[in-house]
């Protein structure tokens, strides 16, 4: 299974490595990173009918918001399951994010049990 | 002779006629009275010849003598002088005849013709003085009219300069009590300006430490996630290790293991309370977001001073805290943000138990620490007050408690943010808080908010 999170911070990468180290390297769980909503967009629509069944972006970038990203993804690609992880846990962002289709909003410092938790459901439903 | 008397009696009722007009000493009016007696007399012996003739022919001289003596020699009648002259050819005439007539009555005979013609322009003189007099006392009558008239303008002129003291006086003394408005006025602005000031300072303030708080939060989001994750790993390798043989470069790296591992603990300990920090100061901008809904004050004033009771019984250094609810049951729900306000109940009270905490340490024993929380409805506004009987607020002090990261707590204790939040707070409801404080005796938060 194959997820791809979208956060313009470079060390977000490493952490989600090393966070699911284990999944990874049991090769049960496949972790593509973008550093924006641009990038995030050009990666799903290269690969023809994307493997990527979960997005989870951050909402404030420079550029594309995660926002954005989501109805576009939504438009395009209304298979794949987004959720959003912001800083601003806010009830504005909340909102906007669930009535665009979000499945899920973390806010951060990401709350990895939970994360874990949301993507042990993906695995064992697969 | 009779003409003699008659002379003195008009002199006289002339001059008691005049004294109504001029004030005459006592003395004069006596003379008058017993000159008219005496000459009425002299007429009346004239009338009926009563002898001896001779001697009040003479008295009736002495007495015109007299009268016009009088006039010419008292101050007081100087002005009639004119009128004292008029009857003096004729008396002389008169005089001279009486004189004759009783020396020699032969020679009267030859001289009477003379006489005669002597009484004649005696006569003329007399109509001449008196219509003389009468001018005299018509120039002086006018005189006088016109000197009363001045006196009478003068009056006036005091009496309008008198007026108008009085109304400037007044006029003055309502300037100056109208300058007393305008002075308090003024004071009131200006302490109202610096109230503004302080209030856009702390406003600034607030709104500096939430952007701090944003541009911090992520940063130090990784130290505490990679710092969790390093104590992850650390506890697989130290499942791995024993699988490895015993050496002393394992003993020695188990050892370092052990300093990483309490080293990122220490990182993780203080990383979230960094964290803790940065939620604090995130609070600030919390205005605005939230809704306000209907609440009962009283109810969550309940609840959240149990729970600040609790919560402080349960942590390090409780203290013995009498909490007094004097709640006004006739309050109606308020619109609030009950998650925001609940905060500043905690604030209030937890503050209020670290007061009171210090004054426990130094006061003597029969200190009983308590702290009162009030509400009252107020008509168009709502007052909640915390009270507390702990040390009080230094004057230098009381300004800044309200600023951001302004604390008198020791080391880790506090962030100094408690208040500053609080504040923020009810601003965001349109309320104001104010502190009152005597220290030694009491601290007091009031807030009133308004009820819309």
């Amino acid at each position: 299974m194959k997820i791809l999170i979208v956060d313009d911070e470079q060390d977000v990468e490493i952490m989600f490595l090393q966070k699911f180290r284990k999944e990874i390297k049991s090769k049960r769980l496949e972790v593509s990173f973008a550093f924006s909503g641009e990038q995030a967009l050009a990666m799903l629509g290269n690969s023809g009918s994307p493997d990527v069944v979960y997005v989870f972006s951050d909402i404030n970038m420079p550029g594309m918001s995660g926002l954005e990203l989501l109805s576009a993804i939504k438009s395009r690609f209304p298979h794949i399951l987004v959720s959003m992880i912001s800083a601003y846990g806010d009830r504005d962002n909340y909102n906007r994010a669930i009535s665009s289709g979000a499945k899920g909003f973390f806010t951060k410092p990401v709350d990895f049990d939970s994360l874990k938790i949301e993507i042990a459901e993906l695995l064992t439903n697969q | 002779m009779i003409l003699i008397n008659l002379i003195s009696l008009s002199l006289l009722y002339y001059l008691k006629k005049s004294s109504g007009a001029r004030e005459f000493p006592e003395h004069l009016h006596r003379y008058f009275k017993y000159g008219m007696i005496a000459a009425g007399v002299l007429i009346a012996l004239g009338i009926v010849h009563a002898p001896p003739e001779i001697l009040f022919e003479l008295l009736s001289f002495v007495l015109v003598g007299a009268v016009v003596y009088l006039m010419l020699n008292t101050p007081e009648l100087s002005y009639l002088k004119t009128l004292a002259i008029t009857p003096l050819p004729i008396i002389g005439v008169r005089l001279l005849e009486y004189v004759i007539k009783t020396l020699s009555p032969a020679i009267f005979d030859i001289v009477e013709n003379y006489l005669d013609a002597a009484g004649v322009f005696a006569f003329i003189w007399a109509v001449t003085m008196w219509l003389n007099h009468r001018k005299q006392m018509k120039e002086i009558e006018i005189e006088r009219i016109i000197t009363k008239e001045q006196e009478r303008q003068l009056r006036t002129t005091e009496e309008q300069k008198n007026q108008l003291e009085t109304l400037v006086a007044e006029r003055t003394k309502e300037i100056l009590s109208q300058k007393e408005e305008l002075q308090y006025a003024l004071d009131h602005l200006r302490s109202t300006q610096e109230q503004l000031i302080q209030q856009e300072k702390l406003a600034s303030l607030g709104q500096l430490t939430a952007g701090i708080a944003h541009e911090i939060k992520n940063p130090l989001n990784f130290v505490n996630n990679f710092s969790e994750l390093s104590v992850d790993f650390l506890q697989e390798i130290s499942e791995e290790m024993p699988k490895i043989p015993d050496s002393p470069e394992k003993e020695n790296i188990l050892d370092l293991l052990e300093n990483v591992k309490s080293n990122l603990g220490k990182i993780r300990h203080h990383g979230s309370r960094a964290d803790s920090i940065v939620r604090s100061m995130l609070m600030h901008s919390r205005g605005g977001s939230g809704t306000m809904d209907p609440t009962d004050l009283n109810a969550l004033i309940r609840e959240y001073s149990n729970l600040a009771f609790h919560g402080m019984r349960a942590n390090p250094n409780p203290i013995n805290v009498d909490i007094q609810l004097s709640l006004d049951e006739t309050l109606p729900k308020v619109k609030l943000n009950a998650e925001d306000f609940s905060r500043v109940i905690l604030n209030l009270l937890k503050n209020a138990f670290d007061a009171m905490r210090d004054k426990l340490a130094t006061a003597g024993s029969d200190y009983k620490a308590r702290v009162e929380v009030r509400t009252q409805d107020l008509g168009d506004k709502v007052l909640v007050e915390v009270e507390d009987n702990g040390p009080g607020v230094p004057d230098h002090i009381k300004d800044k408690l309200l600023m951001p990261f302004f604390t008198t707590k020791k080391g880790t204790e506090g962030t100094g943010l408690g208040l500053s939040i609080t504040h923020d707070i009810v601003n965001s409801h349109e309320g104001t808080l104010e502190i009152s404080t005597e220290e030694g005796k009491f601290t007091r938060f009031t807030i009133l908010l308004p009820k819309r």
